[in-house]
């Protein structure tokens, strides 16, 4: 199963209505690519201004996260699929990293502020449902979800 | 000094350069104005948090002004408002 097949899978467990699917190159300057197809999409699904910057803000971390700690040189990409439904989006990034260890996501230490390591924790405030799954040989996968009018 | 624009990933790199020219090469607290800055995420909060380290040994602050909704929900979710000085 390829990379595409597993998270449109996952898509349509979520029945899904629409699906848009981004494969991007790991390069940082198409991050922003990212952000202006999160931007379009949760605009278009009817979320409010302030979450369609959290969505973007989200996802964005997310992109930095696969770019920093999911490519290496034979996977030098990774995919974003957007599931649109009449009431959630769900978003999956998946990368060929080896993922994180959940247990090390915490609230920041403001006694001692460091410098990496507040993406996972920006998303999970952000978004109504996060998910992370490690599966041997396939990688990475962060699914999150933003309902509307909640 | 003035922020203009996005600051990710992409444009980390040079922010972190600009601003260690800014502390290298000013004196006393350094003020950046927000009101173009248009969004960041977290590798621009990196930058930031690394700059004020650098800035509190030489007893010196940073005060960001100007933040957009956006910007400023970035740290007030973090808690990092209350480590940076945010002016209105």
């Amino acid at each position: 199963m390829s990379l595409v097949d597993s998270v449109q899978n996952e898509a349509v467990r979520n029945d899904c209505e629409d699906q848009v699917v981004l494969v991007l190159p790991n390069k940082p300057e198409y991050v922003s690519v990212a952000r202006l197809a999160a931007s379009g999409i949760a605009s278009r699904m009817g979320f409010d201004v302030e979450t369609v910057e959290d969505i973007k803000l989200a996802l964005a971390e997310a992109c930095t996260n696969a770019i920093k700690h999911g490519c290496c040189e034979e996977y030098n990409e990774y995919t974003i699929e957007f599931g649109i439904g009449q009431k959630c989006l769900t978003i999956s990034i998946a990368d060929r990293g080896c993922g994180i260890d959940k247990k090390k996501i915490c609230q920041p230490d403001l006694q001692n502020p460091r410098e990496g390591g507040l993406g996972i924790f920006i998303i999970n405030t952000l978004m109504d449902q996060v998910d992370f799954e490690t599966a041997p040989d396939a990688g990475f996968t962060i699914t999150m979800k933003k309902y509307l009018g909640v | 000094m003035k922020l203009k624009g996005e600051i990710d990933i992409y444009t980390a790199a040079e922010f972190k350069k600009q601003l260690n020219t800014a502390i290298d090469e000013g004196r006393g607290d350094l003020h950046l104005d927000c009101s173009e800055l248009q969004y960041m995420d977290s590798t621009g909060l990196g930058v930031l948090i690394g700059a004020l380290k650098r800035m509190k040994e030489q007893d010196r602050n940073i005060y960001l002004a100007n933040l957009k909704p956006n910007v400023r929900k970035l740290f007030s979710i973090t808690g990092l408002d209350k480590i940076f000085i945010l002016e209105v």
